[in-house]
């Protein structure tokens, strides 16, 4: 899995690339919570890249989610299609995840 | 009418566990080799129910939790794999030599009381019961793996009575033959 940040305005958008399984899903954990301690305070988790995903995976956007909401930032979940869309929907977290569909209405969101 | 709330059984006498024409391998519980030793088991399955990956998934959950939390990656021990697919079904028994599932009973009760929250829509209520923490679990434990397995594997997921095995099926629906008829 490889992880890469960019930024739009006070944004900052981390696209992942690859499988969020058992062996990699830590590394976008500890990357957000780098993020944090720099005072990043708004992500956008871009996972058009991503095919595969497990509980690890899952385990670890929830950390990350309730680590955000607890903090008072903002995250916005993008791209989430295939397998990835399926398993979210069979641990039916579709609802408490913050998802939009596309980086543009992340954006978006983000500003409301 | 409220739907009643699917739960993780105990049934050392379920017909799940006939093993009868099963495929079968065993792996030593070597943590870095789960998702290699899924696929060699999901290879014989046909292209139909592989569906964007997700049995793979759904098979590699298992194998970890029989590595991890029953063998406890002691590669000294084994894990057993029974396996059948056709287009209509998965079936799956795993077997480790761990102490068994001791949990089982607070993990019942630990999705109840998700799905109370899920069907109230309360997801403050639901952000405490997003991950179920075993008293062994690590911070690299996702905690969910169960909740989407009770969901996808939707013909049993049944525990024997030592619960260090488990037998779970999942059904395809048929598909229709696609014969066009022209007039």
């Amino acid at each position: 899995m490889d992880l890469k940040i960019r930024k739009n305005g006070e944004s900052y958008i981390i696209d992942v690339n690859g499988e969020m399984d058992l062996y990699n899903s830590y590394k976008l954990k500890e990357l957000v919570m780098k993020m944090l301690e720099k005072k990043v305070e708004r992500f956008i988790i871009n996972l058009e890249n991503v095919d595969y995903i497990d509980s690890s995976g899952i385990g670890a956007l929830i950390y990350i989610c309730s680590t955000i909401k607890k903090m008072g930032f903002k995250l916005v979940i993008t791209n989430i299609h295939g397998s990835v869309k399926k398993v979210i929907e069979l641990t039916k977290l579709m609802g408490y995840f913050p998802i939009s569909p596309t980086i543009d209405e992340a954006l978006k969101r983000m500003e409301a | 009418m409220a739907q009643s709330v699917k739960e993780i059984k105990v049934d050392e006498n379920s017909p799940l566990f006939d093993k009868t024409g099963m495929l079968h391998k065993e792996f030593p519980s070597d943590f870095r080799q789960i998702r290699y030793f899924t696929l060699l088991i999901v290879q014989s399955a046909p292209p139909d129910i592989k569906d964007v990956n997700l049995l793979e998934q759904q098979i590699s959950e298992i194998i970890k939790n029989a590595v991890k939390h029953g063998n406890k990656c002691d590669t000294a021990k084994k894990v057993r794999v029974w396996y059948d697919f056709s287009p209509e079904h998965a079936h799956l028994i795993v077997e480790d030599e761990g102490p068994g599932f001791q949990d089982l009973e607070k993990w019942n009760d630990f999705n109840r009381k998700r799905q109370a929250a899920l069907e109230g829509n309360d997801f403050e209520t639901l952000s405490e019961y997003v991950s179920f923490r075993g008293e062994r679990a690590d911070d690299n434990d996702g905690g969910n793996a169960l909740f989407a397995a009770l969901e996808y594997w939707d013909g049993g997921f049944v525990f024997n009575s030592k619960r260090n095995c488990v037998s779970t099926l999942k059904l395809f629906p048929k598909k229709r033959q696609g014969i066009k008829v022209s007039r």
